[in-house]
């Protein structure tokens, strides 16, 4: 009964989402007709349309209903029933908890409507220019990613009428993607996620608290320390991929391994990569297991001071950063738009030939999405499951663990690709590694660690040498 | 042998002995994940067992939400639950309670308050006409129910105190108090008026009580499994609001 409502209710979601992409091509489309007509350049619409769509519609509204999915979610996963005591005071609403959307409302009219409070000790105007700092960065880097393929305006449905009672022609491209072909790419994405140090330093040193200070620190630190290894780890992809455009790694993806019978996803191509990649990408959302920053429930963080929206601005930052991190993942590793289908298939052609290339764009643009809240459910249930890591396991998995392993792979993926440039060794080495990793976790024994106090019973016989 | 149990534990504070499977982490954090996953999804998609027995729910598709919500659900109270007071009336609905005193006397935390009484047309018996418990100040302990001779105040309506807005609102005089079903018994007084013909000596026995049962306890029914809870709530909370 509930198995059924709820698949009913996600099969709408996703009928939802279908929905909303074709709107923004047609919102990005008809809004770059008005600007052919009026400056003869129709991609100033279609990025001022894009900007709006993508950013404040589709990233905005993701982050903001994450902060209820992780309450909801969390709740699921502890066996618990989460938040459902807010209402709407409406007449047949009142008594429904609508699985707790009132509360997400309920949330952000409280930290619109709290006290903005402000130390009298602290330094005015960095304080509140920290949670600018921090929020910013993190919402640009969504503008390179691809979220569905390019149209040719034509393509999308009553455009071609708009563009002839306008009297312009409508051949120009229409792709969901804030700033295309923008050649630099990854290094954007780079130059902005480290610029988001400078938000949470700021709000640390700006309180003039010694807590919140210590928390700055410790997330300066952090966040240093895996900036280096999120960068190596995707110089294996740059490598495969044979650019900086999160677009042309998308279309590389399409390619066929062992003859087209697996997709050349990131995944199966970097397994090594999409590890250190996704670890530091945590670690860079200051989010458990690598939320020393802010450890809320013992050593406060560096938002101790915030509080109603500057504290909100820092909040939904964090949600915001895993969408986009999980946009990125998504294209480089998850094959970006494009269908979790061997390319031997040829299921995107097929498609194409029955719904049109609009009703293909936006099956990939709901696939995309899809990926992207995926991924997203899955940082939600890593924080979830893992406990918090000390100080020193951080900084000791950053700069001992992750950075080597990083290097390694660049050497790897290297010397593979030199060996065989259709990609094939290199996917056996990623598969032989992934088998490894799954057949580890599925066919080891479940066996406790050996406790340290151990008392009673046989005596433990721990595995190494004895007697010197 | 002590020394190399010594040595054994010689590990760095927060260090396990770990095999080299787990020092790989990752198939252990991914064990976990699948621990979470479990959970997530047998219950998103299964059915949750509405039953208030909490530890044996078994919701289907392995749903295992614990949660009671709280004021539409409600965990029944164990057999004996000393709930909110309650003064036992009689058939004709005064209170059986003949004013002696005595649990206001034996209450430790002197919650109870009596003003007697006498009826007019019966020079023999008391009665309260005025009976108040601060809430507030009673321990709950159930002394002033064993103490009273008459059975005239119980404990039994598994209820607790409800909330109110103020002090004054938890000091519940004879109007709030006197509720429930009717109790009376052959040896009462007031049955064995003039015409009564319910011998004496039936007393005990209608009682009902243990003690003065004449099997042995060793044949007595235990009781049923699972059902350990006595058909309750007999009261609503509302039937303890102040009459508006």
């Amino acid at each position: 009964m509930r198995a059924a409502q709820i698949s009913a209710i996600i099969l709408g979601l996703i009928a939802v989402i279908a929905g909303a992409v074709g709107a923004f091509y047609w919102v990005g489309a008809a809004l770059g007709v008005v600007a052919q007509a009026l400056f003869g350049a129709a991609y100033i619409g279609v990025a001022v349309a894009n900007a709006h769509t993508l950013l404040l519609v589709l990233v905005m509204i993701l982050a903001s209903l994450l902060t209820l999915a992780e309450r909801k979610w969390s709740a699921l996963m502890q066996d618990r029933i989460g938040p459902n005591r807010a209402r709407f005071a409406l007449p047949g609403l009142s008594n429904r908890s609508l699985a707790g959307l009132p509360h997400f409302l309920a949330d952000g009219i409280k930290m619109l409507t709290k006290e903005d409070f402000v130390p009298d000790s602290a330094s005015k105007g960095l304080f509140t220019l920290a949670p600018m700092l921090a929020f910013a960065p993190i919402f640009l880097l969504f503008a390179v990613v691809p979220i569905a393929p390019v149209l040719t305006a034509s393509d999308i449905p009553g455009i071609a009428g708009l563009a002839a009672s306008m009297g312009v022609s409508a051949t120009f491209p229409v792709s969901l993607q804030v700033v295309p072909d923008l050649e630099i790419g990854l290094l954007y994405v780079f130059a902005f996620a480290s610029l988001a140090v400078y938000g949470t330093a700021i709000a640390g040193w700006a309180s003039n608290n010694r807590f919140a200070f210590m928390g700055g620190v410790r997330a300066a630190s952090q966040m240093i320390a895996y900036e280096v290894a999120l960068g190596l780890s995707l110089v294996g992809a740059m490598m495969i991929f044979g650019s900086l455009k999160l677009e042309d790694m998308t279309a590389g993806q399409t390619a066929g391994l062992f003859g087209g019978a697996l997709p050349a996803w990131g995944i199966f191509l970097q397994p090594i990569g999409f590890l250190v990649f996704f670890v530091a990408s945590l670690a860079e959302t200051k989010r458990a297991p690598f939320d020393a920053p802010e450890g809320e429930s013992e050593i406060i963080g560096y938002f101790v001071e915030y509080s109603g929206m500057r504290f909100g601005m820092f909040m939904i930052s964090e949600f915001v950063e895993i969408v986009v991190l999980s946009g990125i993942t998504v294209s480089i590793f998850f094959g970006g738009f494009h269908l979790p289908l061997p390319p031997a298939w040829g299921a995107e052609a097929w498609l194409a030939s029955h719904v049109g290339a609009f009703g293909l764009a936006v099956v990939l643009g709901m696939g995309f999405v899809l990926k992207v809240i995926l991924l997203c459910w899955v940082q939600l249930t890593i924080r979830w499951t893992m406990p918090r890591f000390r100080y020193d396991q951080i900084q000791t998995l950053g700069w001992k663990i992750l950075l080597p392993i990083g290097l390694a792979n660049v050497f790897v993926t290297g010397a593979l690709i030199l060996a065989d440039q259709s990609l094939d060794w290199l996917a056996v080495a990623g598969l032989a590694q992934l088998i490894f990793v799954i057949g580890l976790t599925v066919l080891y024994p479940s066996k406790k660690p050996i406790s340290i106090r151990h008392s009673g019973g046989a005596p433990a016989q721990p595995a190494m040498p004895q007697g010197h | 042998m002590a020394h190399d149990t010594h040595r054994e534990t010689e590990l760095r504070p927060g260090e396990a002995r770990l095999s080299w499977y787990q020092k790989l982490y990752v198939p252990e954090v991914l064990r976990g994940l699948a621990v979470t996953t479990r959970h997530f999804l047998g219950n998103l998609f299964g059915d949750r067992d509405q039953s208030t027995d909490v530890l044996y729910r078994k919701g289907s598709l392995g749903n295992q939400v614990a949660t009671i919500q709280y004021p539409e659900e409600r965990m029944p109270y164990p057999e004996g639950y000393r709930g909110l007071h309650r003064l036992v009336p009689r058939e004709d609905g005064k209170p059986r309670c003949v004013a002696c005193y005595m649990c206001a006397t034996v209450c430790p935390a002197q919650c109870i308050y009596i003003e007697a009484s006498e009826y007019s047309d019966d020079p023999i018996e008391k009665y309260p006409t005025s009976f108040v418990i601060d809430q507030l100040r009673c321990i709950v302990c159930g002394l002033c129910v064993e103490a009273c001779p008459k059975d005239a105040i119980r404990m039994d309506t598994y209820v607790h105190t409800p909330p109110e807005y103020s002090r004054e609102g938890f000091v519940y005089p004879i109007e709030r108090l006197l509720k429930g079903p009717a109790i009376s018994y052959p040896s009462d007084p007031w049955m064995k008026r003039e015409d009564s013909k319910q011998p004496t000596d039936q007393h005990f026995p209608l009682h009902g009580i243990a003690e003065h049962s004449t099997e042995p306890v060793a044949q007595k029914e235990p009781l049923p499994q699972g059902e350990n809870h006595p058909p309750q709530p007999v009261f609503a909370e509302s039937d303890f609001q102040k009459q508006k």
